[in-house]
């Protein structure tokens, strides 16, 4: 295929033109071609830059459309979903997030008009902060994905402690994890323990934990003792309590790490993380963008640019703006 | 003055095009090469439905590409001498026509086969289901109610690729899949509906005439798709019922507890 | 010929870098003709590429051919390449044939030569601008090719195969490795794949747009530009909204593959005798994702070839377009349409007979924009002059395929009969007359017309009639008995159906197909011998061989580097042909206005 590109290159030399040599014109497409410089009749009072930025985010907004409308389409064609208390999400910290992330599209807008303005240190400043509060939200949405984590919520398989019901399945998966030798010796050590040595809450979970084990190694249990497994392991009140309905063994002891059921729990955690994380993605790209215009000059020469990476970052805020009310508080 | 010769082959090159494609259809079916014996209450809605749209099509077909023959033929710069080609941009009459035409035969061709579609795939018939037919790769688990008229209960009969129907009743099947997409796909009754993992999808229709045909899987389900091959037996009531009765005994000798490897 | 070139005085010594007033060959090479951000090259290295990828899916076409004709005999030739039981090829060897020569056709051939190719190549020039918007970007939509190019062409040769579910990838087939052979790595190669196809399409048509709206010559309105720059603006309208929705949709089907989420996965199956695990997932959502894209994406792979054959039908007719702004309506029109028509893949899908009965009467709709379409080409011939170039027969036939492709369209539309037409060959004569007889045909045209703008000399035209008159035949023979094999009920798909008894008397018509696609693709040996025959000796053109209005002609052929070399301006529209009281049969959109150009010539 190459020599056939060089032929037909060959038949350009042909064509009579002398410019080799000059490969390298900026790519904001001001026609400085070097030779005759095109006039244009421009159909919008727009900048390219500018235009097919607007162009892109509609692209984007298709791309999250499938993904939103998706989310849509399966939790109300789910048998169960899952409260967010019950998975651990915080309403709160969403808001706060919510909150972090619209100061953020503030701060942007202040750093290009500080910029047009010229004045490069505010707008270096304002620009400063956007880059401060995006990578805060970052961090919170870590924090966020590590409380998922931490109860075994993993979008990926083989991590995931989630059992959709209290089934067979659910009682062998509690059984092998209580088996495993790692475990068995934890459970004989604090076994040993005195109760002087425990606080309320362990004395309890110690108890709580030996009729689990006497429950799922019972031969003749039935369906109805694994839910009570279930309920000891992780407990699912219909109300979101002080500690968020999850004061459960797996809580008292955070070694334990036994299976837990939360009806619906598996699909809600694949949206959960697709949306925040494709969200999270362009947050970072956001991030990206920011840091390296700030490696430049700020003034009325870069605005194009501020202004370009001001309206992408004002997208991805609107993009969490439908994120929060469908993931937290429906 | 231009070789007029030329002109004209490519004109009749064009003109075979309405000329053989007519005779292609007029021919098939005397080769049997045709829409298969139907043997269905509600095929003949289809069928004639698909008549209906061929002879729709077929003169539009016929009227767009004998103009296309007529106007290359007749318009051929080689034919047209010292004289300019007519400088028209169209027509706001023209337009108006060809636009509202169509639009009222789509209209009506659209209404007109709502009823066919209602009675295929809306007008589910009040009924228990007759067999549920479960789909996996590669073959159709068939599950008949056995005497008690209720699936899912011990009397079940289970069999494997082996349909039968009464004749001139109504038939419910309760279609089901196991694994993966697949398609139940009755040449002979017009029927096609595709099983989805997950989803119970009733499929009705009522045979008009007893006979052997084929069932096919119509939705790619993996390598062996092509051989996933069921029959279908259409039988009168007494047949049916006898069939039935044998096929249960059998099943009572071989088979103690057949529910187990169906789950 | 390029007699008169752009002098560019201070060319070589104000761009050139400085220091390296005399650059390296091979740097200087690999810039011009590899990395180039010349739209031109670009176009070429696009059509080159898709050229040969063009040649893989014909020839994955004819394996598939054979084994519908002759299931389980041995392959001549090409068994050998993939030996198996001495040639004789494997079920899912044949599933896998008929999904990556889809596959290829459409994501490697059909979209990227109509808007990769000719959409770079063309815009520029048709709109006097000197460059893409974004040359780098446009750059970067080639090279983003490539991964997929690798990814796909990889995927023959892993453990398992290439992806064989079919083009259209349906879940669970393709979320469970151990559904399907086809299933494992090549399944994940073909999502990889489908994901850089993706980027570039959506990285050229943003920069496409942009370039259409802002970098018009003065005077180049938007209702003066040609047809196919309307084509490809709308082309790349629909892919900027459509193509997005594909992506997320691969995302989720490659997160299932992966990391076991369960988004398409449904709750309780068993496949292989073994659970699934954990779903809740729906099928039918990536149907209609997918379809989401994938209809409009039979409209991206169709519109641009229509803009192209109005032009060429025009110059050739020696005749105005018949109704310009119907034509731009109803290609509007369809790609609006197209956005809500996607349900009619999925009648009996299991998807709500009632939304079935919606997307039945927006699809005859749809038919609408295209019967405006199809009676203006009419008109356009009605009362012409007509050359009877290869371009011109390769345009004609694609209005007079069109019609069959489309009309056989109503027919699935229409929804009791797609009960028991979906899934045959009807099918596949359907889109075969709309991709190949109508599409392929159109890509014909256009590259018989714009082959002397491209490299400066034209292709044989006795050869290309040969060439036109040969795959015309073959594409008949093959193509139009499927209507029939359909009618039967034949099913698509199926390695071997003779053993229905229903489809047991098919096989000598098949034989007969296949040997018209054996035709088909061996008379393109003429057409690759004169295109590079015609490229290298072919007679030279000068700047406007056929005579036509576009700007485009006002270029050197092939046009240098930034295109024209004066100023071009426009004062009409580009279909000015045989204009009462003008001498020329043809007023170029660039010439000076009638009552100065008669002046002038007394
Ligand atoms: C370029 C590609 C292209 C184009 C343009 C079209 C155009 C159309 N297609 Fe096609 N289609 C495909 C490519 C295309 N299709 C592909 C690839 C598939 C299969 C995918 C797969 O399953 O693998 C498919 C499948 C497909 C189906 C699904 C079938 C099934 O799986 O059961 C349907 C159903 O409605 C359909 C309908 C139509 C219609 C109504 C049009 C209309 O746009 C056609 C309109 C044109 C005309 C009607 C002709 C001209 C008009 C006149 C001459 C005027 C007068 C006419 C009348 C009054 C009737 N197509
Ligand atoms: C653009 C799309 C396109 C094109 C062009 C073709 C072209 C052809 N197709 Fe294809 N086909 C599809 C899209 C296409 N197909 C799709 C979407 C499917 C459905 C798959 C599925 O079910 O998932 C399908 C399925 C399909 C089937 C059904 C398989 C089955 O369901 O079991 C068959 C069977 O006959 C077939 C045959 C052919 C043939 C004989 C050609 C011939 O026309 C091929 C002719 C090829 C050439 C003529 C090559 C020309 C080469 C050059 C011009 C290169 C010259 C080189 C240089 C100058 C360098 N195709
Ligand atoms: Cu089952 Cu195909
Ligand atoms: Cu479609």
């Amino acid at each position: 295929m190459s020599t056939s590109a060089i032929a037909a290159g060959s038949e350009f030399a042909d064509g009579g033109h002398h410019d080799h040599g000059h490969h390298d014109h900026g790519d904001h497409g001001d026609g400085h071609h070097g030779h005759l410089k095109l006039q244009y009749q421009p159909g919008l009072p727009l900048s390219r830059g500018k235009l097919i930025m607007w162009l892109f985010l509609s692209t984007e907004i298709m791309f999250f459309a499938a993904l939103l409308g998706s989310y849509v389409v399966l939790r109300f064609g789910a048998l169960q979903w899952p409260k967010p208390h019950h998975v651990h999400l915080s309403e709160p910290i969403g808001a706060f997030n919510t909150f972090v992330l619209i100061c953020s599209s503030v701060t942007v807008v202040l750093a290009l008009e500080a910029a047009k303005a010229n004045k490069a240190s505010l707008a270096k400043t304002w620009m400063m902060l956007t880059l401060a509060l995006g990578s805060l939200f970052l961090g919170v949405k870590g924090y966020e994905y590590q409380a998922k984590f931490s109860h075994g919520i993993y979008p990926v398989k083989p991590m995931g402690l989630v059992h959709e019901k209290p089934d067979l399945y659910y009682g062998s998966a509690v059984r092998a994890r209580l088996s495993d030798p790692m475990i068995l010796e934890k459970i004989a050590e604090l076994d040993g323990m005195s109760e002087t040595d425990l606080n309320a809450e362990e004395i309890a979970g110690r108890k709580s934990l030996a009729e689990v084990k006497r429950l799922v190694n019972d031969p003749a249990q039935e369906a109805f003792d694994l839910a009570v497994v279930a309920d000891q392991i992780m407990p699912l009140p219909a109300e979101a309590g002080s500690h968020g309905g999850s004061h459960g063994l797996n809580d008292t002891f955070a070694w334990l790490r036994l299976p837990v059921v939360i009806p619906g729990g598996n699909m809600w955690a694949s949206t959960y993380f697709l949306l925040t994380g494709f969200h999270a993605v362009h947050v970072a790209v956001g991030l990206l963008v920011f840091a390296i215009l700030l490696t430049y000059q700020l003034g009325p020469a870069t605005a194009g640019m501020i202004e370009n990476a001001g309206l992408y970052w004002h997208f991805v805020d609107l993009v969490w703006i439908f994120l929060f009310p469908l993931l937290y508080l429906f | 003055m231009r070789n007029r010769l030329a002109g004209l082959f490519w004109s009749l090159l064009f003109l075979a095009v309405p000329v053989l494609g007519v005779a292609v259809f007029a021919v098939a079916p005397s080769i049997d090469v045709w829409l298969p014996k139907d043997v269905s209450a509600h095929g003949k809605e289809i069928d004639s439905l698909f008549y209906f749209i061929l002879a729709l099509t077929g003169v539009v077909f016929i009227v767009t590409e004998m103009l296309l023959f007529w106007f290359i033929w007749k318009y051929d710069v080689a034919a047209r001498g010292e004289e300019k080609a007519t400088y028209i941009h169209g027509s706001h009459t023209l337009e108006v026509i060809w636009t509202i035409i169509p639009a009222v035969v789509m209209l009506f061709l659209a209404i007109y086969q709502m009823n066919a579609w209602a009675d295929v795939k809306m007008r589910r018939p009040v009924m228990k289901p007759t067999v549920e037919v479960v789909a996996r790769q590669f073959e159709w688990r068939l599950r008949y109610p056995g005497p008690d008229e209720e699936l899912g209960t011990p009397d079940d009969l289970f069999l494997v690729n082996d349909l039968h129907v009464p004749v001139d009743e109504d038939v419910l099947v309760q279609l089901k899949s196991m694994d993966v997409l697949h398609s139940f796909f009755l040449p002979n009754l017009r029927i096609k509906q595709d099983a989805v993992p997950g989803m119970k999808i009733p499929v009705w229709f009522k045979a008009t005439e007893t006979g052997q045909y084929d069932l096919v899987c119509a939705e790619l389900c993996g390598w062996g798709h092509y051989k996933m091959k069921g029959r279908i037996t259409i039988e009168s009531r007494e047949d049916f019922d006898a069939w039935l009765e044998q096929k249960y005994r059998e099943q009572e000798a071989t088979q103690p507890n057949p529910q187990e490897d169906m789950l | 010929m390029s007699t008169v070139t752009h002098p560019g005085p201070g060319d070589t010594t104000t761009v050139a870098p400085a220091g390296s007033a005399k650059p390296r060959p091979i740097a200087e090479f690999l810039s011009t003709y590899v990395f180039s951000k010349d739209h031109k090259v670009i176009g070429l290295q696009f059509l080159f590429s898709t050229l040969v990828w063009f040649l893989i899916g014909g020839l994955l076409a004819l394996a598939v051919r054979w084994q519908v004709a002759w299931p389980w005999s041995d392959v001549p030739v090409l068994g050998k390449l993939f030996a198996q039981e001495g040639g004789q090829m494997s079920p899912e060897f044949y599933t896998m044939l008929f999904t990556m020569h889809a596959t290829v056709m459409i994501f490697l051939v059909i979209i990227p030569i109509l808007a990769g190719a000719f959409g770079n190549f063309l815009i520029p020039l048709m709109i006097g601008a000197d460059d893409m918007a974004f040359p780098t970007l446009n750059m970067l939509s080639y090279w983003f090719m490539w991964p997929a190019f690798l990814a796909f062409g990889a995927s023959f040769f892993v453990e398992g195969g290439a992806a064989s579910s079919g083009w259209t990838s349906y879940p669970p087939l393709t979320t469970n490795p151990a559904a399907s052979p086809g299933s494992g790595m090549g399944q994940t190669l073909w999502l990889i794949g489908l994901t850089f196809v993706g980027v570039s399409s959506m990285l050229g048509s943003v920069n496409y747009m942009t370039t259409i709206i802002l970098m018009r010559a003065p005077g180049m309105t938007m209702f003066r530009l040609p047809m196919t720059i309307w084509a490809m603006f709308i082309t790349a309208l629909l892919q900027a909204f459509a193509l997005p929705v594909l992506t997320a949709a691969g995302f989720m089907q490659l997160f299932d593959r992966s990391i076991g989420t369960g988004f398409f996965s449904p709750e309780g199956s068993i496949i292989n005798n073994e659970m699934t695990g954990a779903g809740g997932g729906q099928p039918l959502l990536w149907q209609h994702l997918f379809w989401f894209y994938s209809h409009p994406a039979v409209y991206i792979m169709i519109l641009p070839a229509m803009g192209m054959v109005s032009d060429i039908m025009t110059c050739f007719a020696r005749k105005p377009l018949f109704g310009y702004r119907p034509m731009i309506y109803s290609v509007a029109g369809i790609a609006g349409l197209g956005f809500i028509v996607w349900g009619h893949h999925m009648f009996i899908s299991g998807m709500n007979p009632a939304l079935g009965m919606t997307f039945m009467v927006s699809t005859m709709m749809i038919a609408l924009p295209s019967a405006v379409k199809t009676f203006n080409w009419l008109g356009t011939l009605w009362g012409g002059r007509i050359q009877f170039t290869t371009a011109m027969l390769f345009s004609i036939s694609f209005v007079s395929m069109f019609i069959i492709g489309g009309l056989s369209g109503i027919f699935m539309a229409a929804t009791p009969v797609d009960i028991f037409i979906h899934d045959t060959y009807f099918i596949v004569a359907h889109f075969h007359y709309v991709l190949f007889a109508g599409t392929a045909m159109g890509v014909w045209a256009g590259i018989y017309f714009w082959f002397p703008k491209m490299f400066g000399r034209t292709m044989n035209e006795f050869w290309g009639k040969v060439h036109f008159f040969l795959t015309f035949i073959f594409l008949n023979g093959t193509f139009f008995t499927m209507h029939i094999l359909g009618a039967v009920g034949f099913p698509r798909r199926l390695a071997d159906a003779y053993h229905y008894e229903t489809f047991h008397h098919l096989q000598p018509m098949n034989a007969f197909m296949t040997y018209c696609a054996i035709g088909m693709v061996a008379c393109q040996v003429i057409f690759a011998a004169n295109f590079f025959w015609s490229m290298f000796y072919g007679p030279r053109a000068g700047r406007n061989p056929w005579n036509a209005n576009g700007l485009e002609w006002t270029a050197p052929s092939p046009p240098g580097h930034g295109n024209f070399d004066v100023q071009p301006i426009v004062y009409r529209g580009p279909y000015e042909y045989s204009v009462p009281g003008c001498e020329k049969d043809h007023l170029m959109q660039t010439d000076p206005p009638l009552e100065t150009a008669v002046a002038a010539a007394h």
